[in-house]
């Protein structure tokens, strides 16, 4: 009788040494993923250990109102530690991207799960009271609680964060937690209440957290699809692309499959330059033609020319258009210029349409994503150029927005030996826009003697005659002195150039 | 030794006969489709009934029989020499022949050939040809041929699935050794210098047409034996070496390694020299359709000259003309033609039956073998990938009993393709042709969608699912097999002569490989006895 009672007693602070670990882990995943997701780990973790600890002190204060059936209480509240704990990392990393309120999430997990432990420990004195003497009671309980505390605040940095990762580290502290319960329940089932619906609630909890366990690598992936540094305001997925517009204080963001297209803090240093060089080169420019841009900033810069009497965009995607066509915080940013009775969009492959296309523009901005790979590749293929020559009027001028001739030379002369090619005269520059870094530009005409404007429209904020000459000349980091093949649909060396030199630029 | 690893390989590659019976019952669901005949049972009432002789209806300089690229390209050849009087008779409802081809909503595909090599420079005619349909668009500095960029092979144009991963190109080399590399490095350099070959009359040593070759016995005795043989003699151990070898005679002449001649099989790499301002003579030229694209552009001029659902059945020499009689598939009768002369751009097996003429008979039944081939079109969408190079042109698996496929929409521009349209390529080269040939009409179109399935499965899990329409064609008859002894051996000789100077002959299986050129070139040669006599 003697050894029962001293084995339920050490089986009872086993418990209490498990949940002061589990508890302690899942304030430190809290605390991590905060950091993570917000940034100023100082605050983060300060925060949230005052929000754990005054709600364990909450927990504590209730407790006295738990006065019946006191071992069927702990268990259902180590059971629902389980749950919430294990889980937390994954409401946390699945709301931070869609929630607003992402403090309140986090804060309300924290605020739970530091009751639940704060409620336990009390209750579990009130069991062993009887069982254990009173010094020798408060002596032990501590005692595990803080092991507990020490091995979870060593284990978590050693071994858990590399080898699990957070999502996995809650849910196995969870699952613990459910264990312990269920091991309980088992135990002590002549003296627990409602002892089969407990049990199946906590099978049903350890099956989904296994679930979620073994899943937790998609669970993971489609988080951070999900996660960007500012807050989404907008997200669709249209059969293109996936398109997603964060805002924060000072800017907002336009994500094309999770590759930042513009931030409203410095496009304006990328569309002043790639617009308004071949506007001036083209002279009073009537017709113009936009391929790509479906954000219509560049339409906005263009419909600063008086002489502009048509502008034709062709974009892929109808839902890129439509989103800057009608969403109010957009059309403050392209000042409504799809809305401008001079502008056409067609929603259709781009070089279909140019095949097809019989007009000739003065001025053809070409604005495309980077040649990534053989399909966009096409788009920067000798055969395309030749296409444009053929909608250009003999004094016309283009533009091609041509990646990053810092991170890819070989990529930006590339495309540059592949316009010569199809028999125009190029006119290369760059500037740095701080979002994407430095970032080039090729014009292309027809004529040769091309002449820096001298004057730029009012109301430029990059862009002017001093700033025109420096865009012009490159420094030796931006050249290459390979002989380079030119882009052609047979043999796309320009998807070549630009892998090799991307992917060794973010493998550093 | 090699030899019976060769026969080992070919049992492994005997297993799709196997697949298709021991996969028939676990199909999910029934696909939808077809089987096409090249008309095969039209072509049957040939083989299988007696034909009267109507009274002659009609009287033309010249009938030519048989509207593939031989018998089109003879009809541009006397179009162009202001021959009018003529009329080309083609069994099908299209003519094309082996470059006939089929068109969906999503694109056209190939239902036969779907390319040609960059031509070699020293055919004037056929680059003549091929400036007509603005596949030259003009000529550098240097005088070379620029090749329209619309038609060349768009990048990436072929990967092989080797050792669990997709390579670019298809010469092995992903998880080779340093040892199987070298060596397969020497077997390319060998063929580079067979390429440069020149034999002791000064002639190329393997050349196109086949014919103007040279005869120096060095190289003409590779004839003799058969390509595995070779490669055997040669000291190619390598397993992708001689993979190589035997998928490329596969590829081109329906015939494996070791039954094809060895000249053949070299001609295969050798003969290819061209040299374009923008192409070299590895690049080659395609078409959504495939070669179909190039029999509308010889077609398209002709078509008033052109009587399709035409089969021939009987020519009847005479002394100052000949009778062709053929059977209207339309109105259900028998016409009778009278010619001048006669173009039969068939093959000889036909021939046999058309002409009653032992000696030819004798000849083409103890030395020409018709390889059958199948051909399916799979409609499909998106399809899950394996790791390594992105979806190309051709698509080829390492030691599958198929070919691989070749995807009809990669010269499409656009940016998506949510749908395509798979070409895949079975050369039934097992057994005897024969024994395949009776094996592959008594298979419904499931037991085909099984074997093509249980090789696709291997890099796409999921086509069984992805495919929305797969159709089928047996061609029994695709090609004549270049066996050792037909190229320098008198057969060919015997059956290109002309009969009284009134029946010519044009067609690829008296080349003795069924390539474009060799087409293009046996009907000029037809046409121009035509014009000589």
């Amino acid at each position: 009788m003697e050894q029962k009672k001293s084995n339920e007693q050490w089986l009872l602070l086993t418990a209490v040494f498990i949940i002061a670990t589990c508890g302690l882990i899942y304030e430190l995943v809290a605390g991590t993923l905060a950091s993570y997701v917000l940034g100023d780990s100082v605050t983060q973790f300060s925060t949230i250990i005052g929000v754990y600890l005054f709600s364990m002190g909450v927990g504590s204060f209730l407790s006295k109102y738990f006065n019946k059936h006191l071992l069927t209480w702990f268990i259902q509240i180590e059971l629902l530690v389980g749950l919430i704990g294990g889980f937390s990392s994954i409401i946390l990393f699945l709301t931070f991207p869609v929630a607003a309120s992402f403090r309140l999430i986090l804060y309300a997990v924290v605020f739970f799960t530091g009751m639940l432990v704060g409620l336990e420990i009390p209750i579990l004195m009130r069991i062993l009271k009887d069982k254990v003497e009173f010094k020798d009671l408060v002596s032990k309980v501590f005692t595990f609680d803080y092991i507990g505390a020490l091995l979870a605040s060593l284990i978590f940095p050693l071994l858990l964060v590399p080898y699990l990762g957070l999502m996995r580290t809650s849910l196995f502290f969870g699952i613990m937690n459910v264990l312990v319960g269920m091991y309980l329940l088992q135990k002590f089932k002549t003296e627990i209440v409602r002892n089969t619906a407990l049990k199946v609630a906590a099978v049903l909890f350890l099956l989904a957290e296994l679930v979620a366990f073994v899943l937790s690598d998609k669970i993971m992936h489609f988080s951070e699809s999900l996660v960007f540094n500012d807050p989404i305001i907008y997200s669709t997925s249209t059969p293109y692309q996936r398109i997603a517009i964060t805002r924060n204080k000072k800017e907002l963001k336009l994500f094309l499959n999770g590759n930042l297209q513009f931030s409203s803090f410095d496009e304006y240093r990328y569309h002043e330059a790639l617009v308004h060089p071949p506007m001036l080169a083209a002279h009073n420019p009537k017709k113009i033609l936009v391929m790509g841009g479906g954000d219509g900033l560049a339409v906005r810069e263009i419909l600063k020319y008086p002489s502009v009497e048509s502008v034709t965009l062709v974009d892929l995607d109808a839902a890129m258009t439509k989103l800057f066509s009608t969403q109010p915080v957009l059309l403050n940013i392209n000042h409504s210029s799809f809305l401008n009775p001079k502008v056409k969009i067609y929603n259709q492959d781009a070089f279909i349409w140019l095949r097809n296309n019989h007009d000739v523009y003065d001025c053809a901005i070409i604005d495309f994503p980077d040649p990534s790979n053989f399909s966009i590749g096409k788009l920067y293929s000798y055969s395309f150029y030749q296409l444009l020559g053929r909608a250009l009027s003999p004094n016309g001028t283009a533009v091609i927005q041509s990646t990053s001739p810092y991170v890819a030379p070989k990529s930006f002369w590339c495309v540059d030996e592949t316009l010569k090619a199809a028999g125009f005269v190029t006119v290369p520059y760059h500037n740095y826009v701080p979002s994407f870094g430095e970032w080039g530009y090729i014009m292309a005409m027809k004529q040769p003697g091309y002449q820096a404007p001298d004057s730029f429209p009012a109301g430029m904020r990059f862009i002017n005659k001093e700033t025109m000459q420096q865009m012009l000349n490159f420094p030796e980091d931006m050249k290459t002195h390979q002989k380079l093949a030119i882009n052609r649909l047979n043999n796309q060396s320009l998807v070549e150039y630009f892998e090799q030199e991307w992917g060794n630029y973010l493998d550093q | 030794m090699k030899r019976r690893k060769f026969i080992q390989l070919g049992s492994a590659l005997a297993g799709y006969g196997l697949l298709a019976t021991s996969c028939s019952n676990h199909t999910k669901r029934k696909i939808a489709g077809e089987i096409i005949g090249a008309s095969s049972q039209t072509g049957h009432l040939l083989r299988d009934k007696q034909f009267e002789t109507p009274p002659i209806s009609e009287q033309k300089e010249v009938v030519i029989v048989g509207g593939g690229i031989s018998g089109l390209s003879a009809a541009r050849w006397l179009h162009r020499n202001g021959q009018t009087d003529f009329l080309l008779l083609d069994l099908e409802k299209h003519t094309g022949g082996n470059a006939s081809s089929g068109t969906n909503a999503v694109s056209a595909y190939p239902w036969g050939a779907h390319y040609i090599p960059i031509p070699n420079n020293d055919l004037p005619e056929y680059t003549d040809f091929l400036t007509e349909c603005n596949v030259i668009t003009g000529r550098d500095e240097k005088g070379l041929p620029v090749y329209n960029e619309y038609h060349l092979c768009s990048d990436p144009q072929e990967r092989l699935f080797i050792n669990g991963n997709w390579q670019d190109g298809l010469i092995p080399q992903y998880g080779l050794s340093p040892e199987e590399k070298s060596e397969v490095k020497r077997f390319l350099q060998q063929m580079q210098t067979f390429r440069e070959a020149k034999g002791n009359d000064g002639k190329d040593a393997f050349a196109i047409p086949v014919d103007s070759s040279s005869n120096d016995p060095l190289y003409t005795s590779l004839d003799n034996i058969t390509m595995a043989a070779w490669l055997q003699q040669e000291n190619y151990h390598s397993k992708y070496v001689q993979w190589y070898a035997n998928y490329c005679t596969r590829d081109d002449f329906g015939t494996r390694s070791d039954v094809i001649s060895a000249w053949t099989g070299i001609h295969y790499f050798a003969a290819r020299k061209g040299n374009g301002a923008n192409a070299k003579h590895d690049d080659v030229l395609t078409w959504p359709q495939g070669n179909g694209w190039l029999a509308e552009q010889l077609s398209s001029p002709l078509q008033p000259y052109i009587r399709t659902n035409a089969l021939a059945v009987k020519i009847i020499p005479g002394d100052k003309q000949a009778t062709v009689v053929y059977y209207d598939i339309n109105t259900h009768t028998l016409k009778a033609v009278a010619a001048k002369q006669c173009i039969l751009a068939t093959p000889q097996f036909i021939n046999n039956r058309l002409l009653d003429n032992k000696v030819r008979t004798a000849l083409v039944d103890a030395h020409l073998h018709y390889a059958p081939w199948m051909v399916a079109n799979l409609t499909v969408s998106q399809l899950k990938e394996r790791d390594g190079a992105p979806l190309s042109w051709d698509n080829v698996l390492y030691e599958s009993f198929g070919l691989g496929y070749v995807d009809a929409t990669h010269q499409q521009l656009q940016q998506l393709k949510p749908k395509r349209v798979l070409t895949y390529y079975l050369p039934l080269s097992t057994n005897t042709p024969k024994e395949e040939r009776l094996a592959a009409y008594k298979r419904s179109h499931e037991d085909w969608i099984n074997i093509l399935l249980g090789d696709l499965k291997k890099v796409h899990p999921d086509i069984e699912e992805k495919i929305e329409r797969a159709d089928v064609m047996v061609w029994g008859h695709a090609m004549a097999q270049p066996l050792p002894g037909l190229m320098h051996g008198d057969t060919r000789r015997r059956l290109q002569e002309s009969i009284n100077n009134q029946i010519h002959f044009a067609h690829t299986d008296l080349a003795g490989i069924s390539i474009f050129e060799e087409a293009f070139y046996q009907g000029i040669g037809a046409a121009k006895k035509v014009i000589g006599s």
